[in-house]
């Protein structure tokens, strides 16, 4: 006779609760992560080398594909929004339109699960077999602090990284705005207006909310991953598990910061 | 019972001073190591860092503990690795390393950080292919002054490996 196992709420938590646990984890990391990192402290010789060689991995050496990528769906999406709204005689409004769905929220929020999908991944394994093999206890009693050493750089560059790869991909995505919708097409839109509409669009408020958003994005596709490594229970069978843990919260997270910034940008 | 290396002192430099503890059992073993807690380990279950080289993992030490440019704690790191024989794995990671090589990478890690005591925890579990006895005499004679004291911690019926040539089961 098969015994039925107890359900989370006969064991006395709730399915919701190791959510909960994860959650507080993330805040009291990235409040770590944070103090941290605006601390002069942190930076001796050896964390400035962990934190370039985490912007070289996850910035610089993908910055052509990563170009490549946002050109390419750049190119689609201002022919896309161009296309339809000449259809409806709408096309004065089309770099506006442009601006607003693609530089303000479709190129962040995708360089968000490009870096998340290569270096959150990588960082999340890479933590969770170093809390395996026992590494962190290692550096610690070796003198090195491996939150300093190896959490804090990664979130720093992590950050840092996100923010540059979203700086770069609005930049190429208003130059191909500009050729395609100005330069191409010179009798729809006087170059001016394109000035005009940058200046109507990317106000204060609306730069604020775009590099918070940003910022929050740069923190949770590091911060997330590394919370995620960082309770791994030191068996190597649970690596996939704390991998797959992380990409799924680190994914629910990137929305809610999506949701959020809409929210705050559209419905005030 | 202690293991006295060839006493070959660098001119600056005090001699260092080894000890064999030979204990009954892993109680005691944990004992010890609880009661010292000033000791730095050289053990299996504290391994080096796989994504960084043995070069690297010597020399972040005292980047980290002392704020050493990076030439500089590299240059001390290898100038250790060359005392004990092992230069040509400076650039290797831990994956591509034997026995013997990351033994030493650990030694030399634990080295690097100058405490007063280093604690070498059950040598067989670290050197599994190799006549560790002897292989630990000659490495710490050619670190000899680069450290305090050294520790090593083995179980007693390990002691007829210790045993001088010729005058028991040792070779």
């Amino acid at each position: 006779m098969l015994i039925p196992r107890p359900s989370p709420a006969q064991r006395g938590h709730s399915t919701l609760d190791p959510w909960l646990q994860a959650a507080s984890r993330v805040l009291h990391l990235t409040a770590t992560a944070l103090a941290g990192a605006m601390s002069v402290s942190t930076y001796n010789r050896a964390t400035r080398e962990v934190v370039q060689k985490q912007i070289y991995f996850t910035a610089w050496q993908i910055l052509p594909g990563f170009a490549a990528f946002v050109a390419l769906l750049s190119v689609v999406i201002i022919q896309i929004v161009g296309e339809t709204a000449r259809d409806f005689g709408l096309y004065a409004y089309a770099l506006e339109i442009v601006i607003r769905v693609l530089v303000l929220e479709i190129l962040p929020l995708t360089t968000a699960l490009f870096v998340a999908l290569r270096s959150g991944a990588a960082i999340n394994t890479e933590v969770a077999l170093m809390k395996i093999h026992n590494e962190l206890e290692a550096l610690e009693l070796s003198g090195v602090d491996p939150v300093k050493f190896e959490l804090i750089p990664r979130v720093v560059g992590g950050t840092i990284s996100v923010l540059a790869l979203t700086a770069v991909s609005i930049v190429i995505s208003l130059v191909l705005a500009h050729l395609l919708i100005v330069d191409f097409r010179p009798w729809s839109l006087p170059p001016g207006d394109f000035t005009r509409v940058i200046g109507k669009v990317f106000d204060i408020p609306s730069m604020l909310i775009l590099w918070c958003k940003t910022l929050a994005f740069g923190l949770a596709v590091t911060v997330i991953p590394i919370a995620a490594g960082l309770v791994t229970p030191k068996r190597l069978s649970y690596a996939p598990i704390a991998v797959l843990r992380g990409m799924v919260r680190l994914f629910f997270a990137l929305m809610l910061v999506e949701i959020g910034a809409l929210a705050i940008a559209y419905v005030r | 019972m202690s293991v006295s290396p060839k006493p070959e002192p660098a001119p600056e430099l005090r001699p260092s001073t080894n000890r064999l503890l030979l204990l009954a059992g892993n109680v005691e073993r944990k004992r010890l190591i609880a009661a010292h807690p000033e000791a730095v380990l050289v053990s299996a279950r504290l391994p080096l860092r796989a994504n960084l080289t043995v070069l690297e993992n010597i020399a972040v030490v005292p980047q980290f503990r002392r704020g050493m440019r990076v030439a500089e704690a590299e240059r001390h790191a290898l100038d250790l690795l060359e005392r004990v024989g092992c230069a040509d794995c400076a650039y290797r990671r831990d994956p591509d390393l034997d026995h013997e090589q990351r033994f030493l990478a650990k030694l030399l890690r634990a080295i690097v950080l100058e405490p007063t005591i280093i604690l070498i925890d059950r040598p067989g579990r670290l050197l599994p292919d190799t006549f560790y006895p002897r292989f630990l005499k000659t490495t710490l004679a050619a670190l000899n002054g680069r450290y305090e004291q050294c520790w090593i911690v083995d179980y007693k019926w390990n002691a007829p490996l210790y045993l001088p040539p010729g005058s028991g089961t040792s070779a």
